[in-house]
């Protein structure tokens, strides 16, 4: 069957596989079933989305970031939004950084119940993949009778959010909490005492804390190993500064551990939402913005549910950005796959895989076409050009 | 031709294939009402089969394809031929001689040993490791299951199907050898790839591990052999281990008793590797039901 001496055995991931719910590859070598190599490969959802945004206005660009991810969008609109605030000088009044925050947290939650389906479904856990699922459902039906939309809710405005929250909303989101904060326990106990599935989680994919901090793992990830990391605690921004965030840690760094540290923070999500809301601040939710931003530069770095997310902004004094460079969490936790795979089990490899959070589209930044020796930069016109021709088919 | 009849339409043939069917939909339907889904309509396997059947079966390069083409039709064949030797539908087997036993479970084998052989035939690498865990697998629950299944047979003192099946008509061997029964019950999941035993074909692995290059007919008539299978295996247990089957009415409720068992355990458990399950059954299961046996001998010894 195989030369086992000298051909090497590769088990090849992607871009199309039904582990992957988004393009990726993985070449995992394997011995048997022990992986023995592992390489990575990401690019296949590059979508020029930070090119785009240079010939849209600061407005249409928020819709443009928010559509990054389909899971944390509002976080990517929020990290927007507050850096180009800091460019204007103009801060956006107390109750709509409240409301953002609560959107933010529900997002999280919604964000964390769904990583629990998609990693308990790649251990072929399904009935909790249902269930979790099932319960996200309660979520999604708040998030839609707020903002009018199950995913990219578009909270934010430049200076504010565009609604605010009634009495009978912050009513149907205290229910919602409740049934969640319930089934979450019932998850909780799940994870820490569910025989077979312990099996699968318990001491696999080990991060210590100085391997995570030599990989750069950031977000829950990061905090299952116990890296305190965490840019809501680190830099509060928008109201984590008047509602601090008690940062989540366990130190054991396996898969068991990514569990518990996420089902934990929606713990500390569901306190905080309620906090926010017995506390809200009054007053406006919307700052007046000017249509042209002040030339300059910033940095604005949000806590996304996957990790730090990263966002550059510069302005030349146009209504239209000079440059946006998003970094998204993903790319910062991806090296952790295959240098956490190798000496696993190949069964393991998607948990170990999932266990990070995976949002490929989001984290695509740059695509690699070819890869070889001979370095060539080419001029804006040139890559046009290129383009041009490529799709009238006449190279 | 009563016996042709009896191979081409009743206990045979059609009435399998569609008893397997509606078998398979009971699984499903109970696993996605355990799972708060609702679970597909009475006629899904059937359409599952006809659209497989309308498909183009593609045959890969670099396969041998007589042995590509065969192995669906003898492990189907296997699974079919089985189903002669045990009392199916409550009725007395359509063959009977001493010893059938053996001869059934060997046949049942035959479907994963098809598996395997076909997995391994291509040269796609999911393929081959499926093919490895699916003859690895076997290797592990074969042994536990077919001692399991002995348990019964050395009390009734035959090896004989429908002879066990009268013996247990009187005694109820899932209380008399309660281990073996769950060990019989345990390895039909394992036979049958079901979870927390589906580690040869996990799809977030390997996508469908043995059967990835299978398209079309070859895929339906795997999938037929797995229903039939399913029915034969339930109906092996039962008889065995739930007071015997002789007629009709009992061979559907118990059967279902056993089914509805089968998928608690299907939607209750995550899956194992297959190191974990190879551990799973020469730890336990095998010492286990050898436990019991060696239990049943010298009771046996004592008594007679």
């Amino acid at each position: 069957m195989i030369d086992e001496k000298r051909e090497k055995f590769i088990i090849p991931i992607g871009p199309q596989h039904p582990a992957l719910k988004e393009p990726g590859h993985f070449e995992f070598t394997v011995d048997g079933e022990i992986v023995t190599a592992a390489s990575v490969r990401l690019g296949y959802a590059h979508r020029g989305i930070e090119k785009a945004t240079e010939s849209r206005n600061w407005t249409q660009n928020m819709y443009l970031l928010e559509r990054i991810c389909g899971i944390c969008s509002h976080i990517h609109a929020l990290a927007y939004c507050l850096g180009v605030e800091k460019l204007a000088g103009v801060s956006a009044p107390p109750r709509a950084q409240a409301i953002r925050v609560i959107v933010a947290e529900l997002e999280r939650i919604h964000s964390h119940l769904m990583w629990l389906g998609v990693a308990a479904h790649e251990a072929g856990f399904d009935t909790l993949f249902m269930y979790s699922w099932r319960d996200r459902e309660a979520l999604m039906d708040v998030l839609e009778s707020l903002t009018g939309n199950r995913v990219n809710y578009s909270a934010n405005l430049i200076g504010g959010v565009k609604f605010d929250i009634s009495t009978d909303q912050r009513d149907t989101i205290l229910r919602a909490l409740e049934t969640l904060e319930e089934r979450s326990k019932h998850y909780l106990s799940i994870v820490t005492s569910d025989m077979v599935f312990l099996r699968r989680t318990r001491g696999i994919g080990t991060t210590s804390a100085a391997q995570a901090e030599k990989i750069g793992l950031v977000g829950p990830t990061a905090r299952a190993s116990g890296v305190a990391r965490d840019v809501r605690v680190d830099a509060p921004y928008a109201a984590y500064v008047d509602f601090p965030v008690k940062l989540v840690l366990h130190t054991v760094g396996d898969l068991e551990s990514r569990f518990v540290v996420r089902i934990n923070e929606l713990f500390e999500s569901y306190r905080l939402i309620r906090e926010i809301l017995d506390h809200m601040p009054e007053g406006e939710i919307t700052a007046r913005i000017p249509r042209r931003i002040k030339e300059g530069e910033t940095i604005s770095r949000v806590e996304a549910p996957r990790g730090e997310l990263f966002y550059f902004i510069k302005s030349n004094g146009s209504d239209m950005p000079e440059r946006i460079k998003v970094r998204t969490p993903t790319m910062c936790n991806m090296a952790s796959v295959p240098v956490l795979g190798i000496g696993q089990q190949l069964a393991d490899i998607p948990m170990i895989l999932a266990g990070i959070d995976p949002c490929f589209s989001c984290n695509d930044r740059t695509t690699v076409i070819h890869q070889g020796e001979d370095g060539d930069v080419w001029t804006w016109e040139r890559l046009r050009q290129h383009g041009i021709d490529f799709y009238r088919g006449q190279p | 031709m009563s016996e042709i009849l009896a191979i081409l339409v009743f206990p045979g043939g059609l009435f399998l294939l569609a008893g397997g069917m509606m078998y398979e939909w009971a699984d499903r339907k109970l696993i996605a009402r355990l799972q708060n889904r609702v679970g597909p309509r009475w006629f899904q396997p059937l359409a599952d089969v006809v659209k497989l059947l309308v498909k183009e079966e593609v045959i890969p390069s670099g396969v041998s394809t007589f042995l590509f083409v065969v192995l669906p039709i003898v492990a189907l064949a296997g699974a079919l031929t089985s189903a002669l030797y045990v009392p199916l539908a409550g009725l007395a087997p359509t063959f009977s001689f001493s010893g059938d036993l053996i001869v059934a479970l060997y046949l049942l084998s035959l479907l994963t040993l098809c598996t395997g052989l076909a997995g391994s035939n291509t040269t796609d690498s999911f393929s081959l490791v499926g093919a490895t865990r699916t003859l690895t697998q076997l290797f592990s629950y074969e042994a536990p299951f077919l001692v399991a299944l002995l348990g019964p047979a050395i009390a009734a003192g035959s090896w004989q199907i429908s002879e066990v099946n009268a013996y247990a008509q009187s005694h109820w061997m899932a209380f008399l050898q309660p281990v073996g029964f769950v060990v019989a019950l345990i390895g039909l999941l394992g036979k049958l790839e079901l979870p927390p035993f589906d580690s040869p074909e996990a799809e977030t692995e390997i996508v469908a591990g043995a059967m990835t290059e299978y398209s079309g007919r070859g895929l339906a008539l795997f999938y037929l052999g797995r229903k039939v299978e399913l029915m034969v295996g339930l109906t092996l247990v039962a008889s065995f281990y739930l007071g015997g089957l002789n007629n009709p009415l009992e061979f559907v409720l118990k059967t279902l008793v056993l089914l509805l068992g089968m998928s608690v355990l299907q939607s209750l458990m995550a899956r194992l590797r297959i190191d974990q399950v190879v551990g799973l059954w020469w730890r336990y299961g095998a010492l286990l039901v050898l436990g019991q046996w060696l239990v049943l001998m010298l009771i046996g010894g004592f008594t007679s």
